[in-house]
C-alpha cells in the first residue's frame, strides 16, 4: 500500500489493521458536517470491529439493494442501463429517502448498455437485448470461449491471450484483435507487431473502442457522483473490489460448465496448471484493485464450488486449493477477502474452515447459519442470509423476525454480519426499513 | 506456406526436413524470370541442401555475407536506404543483377521512419544517434530494459511485462503504458482499454501507431518484392527466419550483460527458470517463420556464449544446456538451425559437436577453422569464415588465396559453405566477384 514505510516487513495482521486505518480515516473525503463524519466512522468501526471478532456496538447491516433504487424511483434496469442521469437520481432519490444506513450500495453493477451495444457484447444479455424489457437481471452467455485446447495460450501468455483469443470472441468489435500476432520481446523490433495498426479493420476497432470508452467515462461519472455523494454524507463504502475463485474464472467465463466437467476427466491436469498459473494474476490484480478503493473488503462471488456441482472430493481436488491459495495471497497482503457462496456450501464447512482467525468474512447465500457459526464462524466474520423470498414477498414483520433468529443465532461474541440471501431487486421499501430495524433492536451487544 | 502432411507425426526428423527442403529447393510459387533462372535456383538450392546435409555437391556453396554492401555498391548512403525504400529496393537488386551468389541474403530492410515515430531507444542510426554518412547500419543500445527483480514479472504475464515495463523503457511512444495497472485481469480489460481510450495520453499513442502502421505495408511491399524478384533471378534464401539462443533473449534485450552477469552469480535460479520458460515460445516462433517463408534454414544469432564473455563451465551451465534443447527441438521440427557463433567458438567446440549428424549449420566468426573441421566439422556442416579485412583491405589475390586456404581446410568430404566472417559491408567489389571465383575454381568435387 502507498504511503507506508516497510510495508513489505509488515505481518498480515498490521497490514490489514493499516487498511482500516486508511478506510476509518477516509483520506481526502470532505464529509458535509460533522454529523456526518461522526457516523462514517461510527459505521465504519461497526463493521472493523465485526470482522476482526469483537464485539461493536451492535450488529453491522448490510441491505440487500440490489437495482431496488431503480425501480423505487419508478424506473426499472434497463431504463437506467441507458439512461445514466436516471441512474443517478434513482440512486440519490433512494439515499435522500432511507435515511440510516450503515453502507451504501452505488449502480456500480449496472453496465452501461449503449456501451455494451457499439461493441457488440456477447456474454451478456440484459433487459432490452436477449431477455425480456422488464427483466430485472443480466443472463451471463456461457459457451466455450476458450477451446479445450487453447489451455496452453492462457498458460504461456496470460494478457495476450485476453486480447488476441478471448476478447475476438467477447464482443464482435474485438474481433480485428485476432489479427495481431503474437508479441515478444526476444527479437528486438515490434515493427511487424505494429504494423497490424495499419490493418483497416483494426483501425476500427480502435474506433469503436473509442466511442465505446466515451460512453464509460459517462457512466462512471455518474457512479463518482454517487459514490462521492453517499460517503460525504457519512454512508461507509464496504466493497474495495471484485475477484472470483480461479475454478470459476476458468469456468464461468472461459471453459462453460460442460467444457470443465469434460476437462475434469479428460485433462485435469490443464486445470491444474491453469489454475496455477492464474492465482499470483488474481492476487495482484485484486491488491492493485484495493490499493485505489477506500475499504480492503474484496466481494467473491462463487459458483461452481457449490454442492450441486461437484462432489466433496472433486471439491478439495479442483476448486479449494488453488481458491485458499489466493485467500491467503489477499490476506498476506492485508486485504479482508469476503467470498459469496452462491448456492449451498453446507457440506463446504469443514472443509473451509481451516483459515486465518479474523482475516475474511464469509458470506452465504443458501446455509444453516448455526452450523455456520459453530465452523467457520469460531475463526472468522460470517454473513448472510435472510431468505431473498422473505425480502420480497413476506411482511415488514416477517423480516424483522427472521433477522432476530439470525441475530440470536450468529451475532453472539461478535463476527457477524446481517444481511439477506440475495438482493431484493424488486419490492417493499418497509422490508429494507425492517432489516435495518431489527439490527438497532436486536443487534445491540451489551457491554 | 508450408503445411504438414497427415502423417507428420510419424515422420523421422530427416524426412520432415526433406518435405521441407524440398519445398524450398523447388521454389514453390516463384514465377522466374526465365527457365535458365529457375534452372540456376534450384542448382544453388540442391547445392546448399547437400552441403547442409554433410553430402557432396558439385562444387562447394559460396555465401556471400551481403549485409549493407549494396547501400555502398549503388554509391548511396545507408541514411537514404534507411528511409527510402524505394531507393532501398533499387539498391539491392542493383546489386542482385551485378554480383553471382548461391544464396541471396535479403534486404535487411530497417524502417528508420518507423523507428523515428515509435522513438526507439535500443537502437542509433545514420541520422538517429549515427553521423548521416555512418558505414555502420545501427548500434544496438544496451541496457537493463527488465531490472534484476522483474523475471518473475515477466513469466506471470509477458505481454503485460511488455506493455507495461519493457516497452514504456524501449519506446518514447509507450511511456504512458508505464503508469496502468495490470492487463492481466481479464474481466476489466476490455473496460480498461476503452477507459484509455479516452487518455489524451493513449490518444497520442495510437494516433503514432497509426501513422506508425501506415509506413509498414510500404515497407513490407518493397521487402517482398525484392525478394521475390531475387528469387525470380534464380538466387535462393538461405534464412526462413530468425532465432536467438535462450541466454542471449535475456543477456541481449532484457538484462543486458552487466545485470545478466551478476545475476549468474546473484540468482542463478531465475535465469534458468526464465530459460525454461522461453524456450517453447522461441521454437514456435522458428516454426512459424520458417512454415510462412517456406524456407526452413532459421538464423541463430549468437552472443554471450563466445570465448570471451563466459569461461567453459558457465557456458555449460547456462548457455548451452537450453540452446541446445532449442537446437534439438528445432530439428525435431523438420527446421535447420543455423547458428552463426559471432566472435570465437574456440574453446566450445566439443560441446557444440553433441549433436545428431548433420541436424545443424554452423557459421564461425573468428573460429579456428582447422579446428571446427576436425571437431564440430564432422557431424555438422560448417560455415564461415573470409575475414573481413581481408575483404575491405587485401588484393583480389589475397582474396582468393583466403578462399582458397578455407575450401583445402574445410571442403573435403562434403559440409562446408564458403561465407565471410561477418558481413561485408564495405567490401571492395573486386573481392565479393574474386570470393565467387575461388569457389568455382577451387571448390569443384
Amino acid at each position: 500500500m502507498e504511503g507506508i514505510k516497510n510495508w513489505a516487513d509488515l505481518s498480515p495482521a498490521q497490514k490489514r489493521e493499516e487498511r482500516y486505518k486508511k478506510w476509518l480515516a477516509a483520506p481526502g473525503v470532505k464529509f458535509k458536517n460533522k454529523e456526518a463524519e461522526n457516523l462514517y466512522k461510527e459505521r465504519v468501526t461497526r463493521f472493523i470491529k465485526a470482522l476482526k471478532m469483537e464485539e461493536p456496538d451492535r450488529v453491522p447491516c448490510m441491505l440487500p439493494t440490489g437495482y431496488f433504487p431503480a425501480y423505487y424511483a419508478g424506473y426499472d434496469l434497463k431504463t437506467v442501463m441507458y439512461d445514466y442521469e436516471k441512474q443517478r437520481d434513482a440512486w440519490m432519490k433512494f439515499m435522500d429517502d432511507f435515511g440510516d444506513m450503515d453502507t451504501f450500495g452505488g449502480p456500480g453493477l449496472v453496465l452501461p448498455a449503449p456501451a455494451l451495444e457499439m461493441i457488440d457484447h456477447k456474454t451478456h444479455k440484459w433487459p432490452g437485448h436477449g431477455v425480456a424489457d422488464n427483466v430485472a437481471a443480466y443472463q451471463f452467455v456461457e459457451a466455450e470461449y476458450m477451446k479445450a485446447d487453447e489451455y496452453d495460450k492462457l498458460i504461456m501468455d496470460p494478457s495476450d491471450f485476453w486480447l488476441r483469443t478471448f476478447m475476438p470472441r467477447q464482443a464482435g468489435a474485438f474481433e480485428p484483435l485476432a489479427r495481431l500476432p503474437h508479441l515478444t520481446a526476444f527479437i528486438g523490433i515490434p515493427i511487424f507487431f505494429l504494423g497490424r495498426f495499419a490493418d483497416p479493420e483494426i483501425q476500427q476497432a480502435y474506433k469503436t473502442i473509442f466511442k465505446a470508452g466515451e460512453e464509460i467515462i459517462k457512466w462512471q461519472e455518474t457512479i463518482g457522483v454517487v459514490a462521492r455523494e453517499a460517503i460525504e454524507r457519512g454512508y461507509a463504502g464496504f466493497s474495495g473490489g471484485f475477484s472470483g475463485a480461479p475454478f470459476d474464472m476458468l469456468t464461468d467465463m472461459l471453459r462453460g460448465t460442460r467444457g470443465i466437467f469434460l476437462d475434469m476427466y479428460r485433462q485435469p491436469e490443464k486445470i491444474h496448471e491453469a489454475m496455477d498459473r492464474l492465482v499470483p494474476l488474481v492476487i495482484q490484480e485484486a491488491v492493485e484493485t484495493a490499493d485505489m478503493a477506500m475499504a480492503p473488503i474484496v466481494m467473491m462471488p462463487l459458483h461452481k464450488g457449490e454442492r450441486s456441482f461437484m462432489s466433496p472430493k472433486q471439491f478439495e481436488e479442483f476448486y479449494w486449493p488453488s481458491f485458499k491459495k489466493v485467500l491467503l495471497g489477499m490476506i498476506e497482503e492485508g486485504l479482508v477477502p469476503m467470498p459469496f457462496a452462491e448456492g449451498n456450501y453446507i457440506p463446504r464447512l469443514e472443509i473451509i474452515q481451516d483459515m486465518p482467525r479474523a482475516s475474511m468474512v464469509w458470506y452465504f447465500e443458501f446455509m444453516d447459519m448455526a452450523r455456520a457459526k459453530a465452523t467457520v464462524g469460531r475463526n472468522n466474520c460470517i454473513a448472510g442470509n435472510l431468505p431473498i423470498s422473505t425480502m420480497v414477498t413476506g411482511t415488514p414483520r416477517a423480516v424483522k423476525e427472521g433477522c432476530r433468529q439470525l441475530i440470536e443465532t450468529c451475532a453472539p461474541g461478535g463476527g457477524y454480519i446481517l444481511s439477506a440471501a440475495a438482493s431484493m431487486d424488486q419490492g417493499n421499501i418497509e422490508n429494507l426499513h425492517a432489516m435495518m430495524d431489527a439490527a438497532k433492536e436486536y443487534g445491540v451487544y451489551k457491554k | 506456406m508450408f503445411t504438414r502432411p497427415d502423417d507428420w507425426a510419424k515422420l523421422t526428423w530427416q524426412q520432415k526436413r526433406d518435405l521441407r527442403l524440398d519445398r524450398w529447393i523447388n521454389g514453390e510459387g516463384i514465377k522466374f524470370d526465365s527457365p535458365e533462372a529457375e534452372k540456376n535456383y534450384k542448382a544453388r538450392a540442391t547445392r546448399l541442401a547437400k552441403a547442409v546435409k554433410m553430402e557432396i555437391p558439385d562444387r562447394v556453396p559460396c555465401a556471400v555475407p551481403t549485409g549493407w554492401f549494396p547501400a555502398m555498391n549503388a554509391g548511396v548512403t545507408l541514411k537514404e536506404v534507411m528511409y527510402d525504400t524505394e531507393k532501398m529496393k533499387w539498391a539491392w537488386l542493383k546489386f542482385v543483377d551485378e554480383y553471382d551468389s548461391d544464396t541471396f541474403d535479403g534486404t535487411l530492410f530497417f524502417q528508420a521512419p518507423v523507428s523515428d515515430i515509435l522513438d526507439s531507444r535500443t537502437m542509433k542510426w545514420p541520422g538517429h544517434g549515427l553521423p548521416d554518412d555512418s558505414h555502420s547500419a545501427y548500434q544496438y543500445v544496451e541496457g537493463e530494459y527488465m531490472k534484476a527483480d522483474e523475471y518473475d514479472i515477466f513469466m506471470k504475464d509477458p505481454l503485460d511485462f511488455q506493455l507495461r515495463y519493457y516497452l514504456p523503457r524501449t519506446m518514447g511512444i509507450f511511456e504512458p503504458f508505464a503508469d496502468v495497472p495490470s492487463f492481466s485481469s481479464f474481466e476489466g480489460l476490455p473496460q480498461r482499454l476503452m477507459v484509455m481510450a479516452q487518455d489524451p495520453r493513449f490518444q497520442k499513442f495510437m494516433k503514432a501507431i497509426q501513422e506508425a502502421g501506415k509506413h509498414v505495408p510500404a515497407l513490407q511491399k518493397a521487402d517482398y518484392e525484392t525478394s521475390q524478384a531475387a528469387y525470380a533471378k534464380g538466387f535462393p534464401a538461405f534464412r526462413g527466419g530468425l532465432a536467438v539462443a535462450p541466454f542471449d533473449a535475456f543477456a541481449d534485450n532484457l538484462r543486458g550483460t552487466h545485470g545478466m552477469v551478476m545475476d549468474m552469480y546473484r540468482q542463478p535460479e531465475k535465469i534458468h527458470e526464465a530459460m525454461e520458460f522461453v524456450l517453447p515460445e522461441l521454437l514456435n516462433g522458428a516454426v512459424s517463420m520458417a512454415d510462412m517463408t517456406d524456407c526452413p534454414v532459421i538464423m541463430m544469432p549468437l552472443h554471450k556464449g563466445d570465448d570471451t564473455f563466459m569461461s567453459n563451465k558457465q557456458f555449460e551451465t547456462f548457455y548451452w544446456p537450453t540452446f541446445r534443447r532449442l537446437l534439438l527441438d528445432m530439428v525435431e521440427e523438420g527446421l535447420i538451425p543455423f547458428p552463426v557463433a559471432e566472435g570465437a567458438y574456440n574453446n566450445r567446440l566439443e560441446y557444440i559437436s553433441d549433436m545428431p549428424k548433420s541436424s545443424v549449420v554452423w557459421m564461425f566468426e573468428h573460429t579456428d577453422m582447422a579446428n571446427a573441421k576436425k571437431t564440430v566439422g564432422k557431424v555438422s556442416c560448417i560455415a564461415g569464415n573470409i575475414p573481413v579485412s581481408t575483404a575491405y583491405t587485401g588484393t583480389v589475390e589475397d582474396m582468393k588465396e583466403a578462399c582458397r586456404r578455407l575450401i583445402e581446410t574445410c571442403a573435403p568430404g562434403g559440409g562446408y559453405i564458403l561465407s565471410g566472417g561477418s558481413t561485408f559491408d564495405m567490401a571492395k567489389p573486386e573481392n565479393l566477384h574474386a570470393m565467387m571465383d575461388a569457389a568455382k575454381e577451387y571448390g569443384v568435387y
